[in-house]
């Protein structure tokens, strides 16, 4: 049988608050059932165990996505039929690299798609005086520069950790372009900002909403990714 | 009164359901369990290959007074018939009327008759007997001797291809005799009955002679010579109260004659696997468009995963986490094709937010057993709390047919009035012959459920197999795959590994490879192995994921 024709990521078809939407930006497919998930978590009368739930499913649907940007190479193998089968392998090494505390909600999720994934982590904190993001902690698999990075954080805003984070990750020997950011929500301005700064870098979003408010939420957002994961 | 015990068959699945010890029709239910051929029997197809139903079940009904024996002959019946597929007994005893308290006062002093035909709510038996014989599901309301009273719960029947109605009044009311297709009275003498009577009472219910011959000559004689005696004159066969083994092999032979005739008559319709694709018969190519399924987006992952899950020398640990993977993203998919309508909500941000919600009433999933089970874990990473049912689908023995062994449906889909609103995921390993495919669809129809309701998830379908007359059966029927395949294999499990489970299925469908019969096993058989390609198998799905 004939391989079927590998159909490629698509560009972000999320244009109602950004257009156009940098290239290196991915969105999910927007279908109803997305939007739908998206409409539970944001509702803040939504409990927690829902909140779990529903941003598991959302979770899931970007790491495939962002699997998706992975190289694979050709590869035959033998069915139990004894027959041969031009299929794909995955080629290259990963890791996942969790921006503390919401991006480590999103662990679960990237565990259930890749089982037994090595998970870097990163604290980045504003500092008071500078207010500046600034690294706080790192601790990260010792071949990192070897992988290809999947960079988890669950809000994008004004971007400002998100850059702080990938800014780590170079230093560590990371080229740029062998990371893929993932996100549940992002702003424009945020967006805009990011990837201005990291061309090469994929970010794969599930949402692009309307902008930021005073206190740079993301409006309509959900409010606080890890207060509602973890607190509330 | 009527028999005091509920005289009640429950079908295979029902059995499964209610264990007998709990089951408040335990004596009957232990009696039909003596008969193995219930449950070792499945049920053969009931529709043909337009997908609707050949012909209703087989209706009996039996009448004859308290006491003539109306149980005994029902049960002669079932056990002389021996290798039937499925059979209930349905007892008009369900049947009484709900009642008001005054009636219960009168019923616990023992002025209530109870062998009036009024006492019966005839119209509802008459609709429970007739979605029966039409092939639907049907609650039948529970009655409890002692509170005197219809209970809130009802029973779920389904399934049956015969059905024995019994009652003194089964062939009063003229509605449940038009449904019968044989009508028999168990014709006993006055004196036997009322003897069998007081016997029964004083030994089982410790009533003392004085008042069981009260309530007989108040209720039960008057009854039966008004109105239950008169119907025998709407019988098809009379049957003797007592030593009646030869009426009874009347029946049954009559009733074996009449179900071969309907059989001779639709088998050449029927749907089987052998009609559904022929194994060595070039089929023409079915185009991809017409065969309307919605094929997942196949990326590099997706192909990636079905690369792994195609290869012989996959782990078995690895097999199952990729069958996960799967069938998650199958059934994220599947569940983009329900309606969806606008919602909005408040953010904690304190911004409203114009969204959508899920626009289904109902949704629950049915596992085709046993390889759909594979696609369980995805399906509850899905859907929350979902209710999953199952159904058994085997291959028969000697004919190849699929046959139905076992039927555990949610509530959603057991109540009608929920099916018409409820959405279905029907979850199978593949679609191959498109047998057990088509016999489930045919079981949600049958209660219900509405054809675009019904969602099949599954990882591959096999373009030659049976899609073509599925699709043609069930046009609206939603079919989402990971992958379709060219060609159609069949038999090869049972020639490499055939010892997997020792289960005799698994040689039925050897047989089924090999057509006995045609006197070209050989041949057959060397057709299929050339055109052995990739398709991944529910059995090996099933094996590979279970075993």
């Amino acid at each position: 049988m004939a391989t079927a024709p590998v159909s490629p990521p698509q560009p972000s078809t999320n244009r109602s608050h950004m257009n156009p939407v940098p290239p290196s930006v991915f969105t999910l497919p927007q279908t109803a059932q997305l939007e739908a998930l998206y409409t539970i978590i944001r509702d803040k009368d939504t409990s927690r165990g829902d909140f779990l739930f529903y941003s598991d499913r959302i979770i899931r649907l970007l790491v495939e996505e962002g699997l998706n940007h992975l190289p694979v190479v050709k590869h035959t193998i033998t069915t139990p039929t004894g027959t041969t089968y031009e299929g794909v392998r995955f080629e290259g090494k990963i890791c996942g690299v969790s921006i503390l505390r919401a991006g480590e909600a999103m662990e679960a999720g990237l565990r259930e798609v890749c089982r037994s994934v090595r998970i870097g982590k990163i604290l980045i904190q504003r500092d008071e005086e500078t207010t500046l993001p600034k690294l706080f902690y790192s601790k990260f698999p010792q071949d990192i520069a070897a992988r290809y990075v999947l960079l988890l954080d669950p809000m994008l805003a004004t971007g400002g950790s998100a850059m702080k984070a990938v800014e780590v990750l170079i230093e560590h020997g990371v080229p740029e372009e062998r990371i893929i950011f993932i996100n549940l929500i992002a702003s424009p301005e945020g967006l805009q900002t990011f990837c201005g700064k990291y061309p090469k870098l994929k970010v794969i979003t599930g949402w692009i909403d309307q902008g930021l408010n005073e206190k740079a939420y993301i409006i309509p957002g959900l409010g606080d990714f890890g207060e509602r994961r973890y607190c509330e | 009164m009527g028999s005091h015990d509920l005289h009640y068959l429950s079908t295979v699945h029902d059995r499964a359901h209610h264990p007998a010890s709990k089951d408040p029709f335990s004596v009957l239910s232990l009696e039909a369990k003596k008969n193995t051929v219930l449950v070792s029997h499945g049920r053969p197809p009931w529709y043909g290959e337009d997908g609707k139903k050949l012909c209703d079940a087989f209706v009996i009904g039996i009448a004859g007074g308290s006491a003539s024996g109306k149980t005994h002959v029902a049960r002669q019946i079932v056990r002389t018939l021996g290798n039937i597929p499925s059979i209930v007994i349905v007892s008009q005893d369900s049947f009484y009327k709900r009642h008001t308290p005054e009636e219960i006062a009168l019923a616990n002093a023992s002025m209530f008759d109870f062998d009036h035909p009024d006492a019966i709510d005839m119209p509802m038996f008459a609709s429970c007997l007739a979605d029966l014989k039409a092939c639907k599901q049907s609650n039948i309301p529970v009655y409890s001797f002692s509170e005197h009273q219809r209970l809130e719960e009802t029973k779920y029947l389904y399934g049956a291809a015969i059905i024995i109605a019994e009652g003194i009044m089964a062939l009063h009311d003229p509605a449940l005799r038009e449904l019968y297709d044989l009508k028999v009275f168990v014709q006993c003498d006055s004196d036997l009955m009322l003897a069998r009577r007081i016997a029964r009472d004083v030994k089982e219910r410790g009533r003392s002679v004085d008042g069981i011959l009260e309530q007989y000559l108040r209720y039960v004689k008057p009854s039966y010579d008004n109105f239950v005696r008169p119907t025998a004159a709407y019988a098809d066969i009379i049957v003797p109260g007592s030593n009646n083994s030869v009426a009874i092999e009347l029946i049954t032979t009559h009733i074996r004659r009449q179900l071969q005739e309907r059989s001779n008559r639709f088998r050449a319709k029927m749907a089987i696997p052998q009609r559904l694709h022929s194994p060595g018969v070039v089929t023409p190519e079915t185009k991809m468009e017409h065969l309307n399924l919605d094929v997942l987006r196949s990326t590099p992952q997706v192909q990636g995963i079905f690369t792994i899950l195609r290869s012989a020398d996959t782990l078995r640990q690895d097999f199952i986490f990729f069958v996960d993977r799967l069938s998650t993203l199958l059934v994220e998919y599947a569940m983009s094709l329900l309606p969806h309508a606008p919602k909005t909500v408040m953010t904690p941000v304190g911004v409203l937010s114009q969204g959508k919600q899920l626009d289904a009433k109902y949704v629950c999933g049915v596992c085709i057993q046993r390889s759909g089970g594979a696609l369980e874990r995805g399906f509850r990473r899905v859907i929350n709390n979902v209710p999953i049912g199952s159904l058994l689908v085997q291959s028969a023995l000697k004919t190849g047919e699929p046959t139905l062994l076992q039927v555990k449906l949610p509530l959603y889909i057991r109540r009608r009035d929920q099916a018409l609103e409820t959405f279905v995921f029907l979850l199978d390993a593949q679609i191959g012959t498109g047998a057990a495919a088509f016999m489930a669809i045919r079981i949600l129809l049958d209660h219900g459920i509405r054809q675009d309701h019904i969602i099949f998830v599954t990882f591959l379908v096999a373009r030659g197999g049976g899609i073509s007359v599925l699709r043609r059966a069930f046009p609206d029927v939603k079919i989402v795959c990971g992958a379709v395949d060219d060609e159609m294999e069949e038999g090869w499990l049972d020639l490499n590994n055939d010892t997997v489970d020792g289960n005799p299925a698994s040689s039925g469908r050897q047989v089924w490879v090999m057509r006995p019969g045609m006197g070209q096993i050989g041949i057959v058989l060397s057709a299929v192995l050339k055109k052995r390609r990739v398709l991944m198998l529910s059995y090996v799905a099933g094996d590979r994921y279970y075993l």
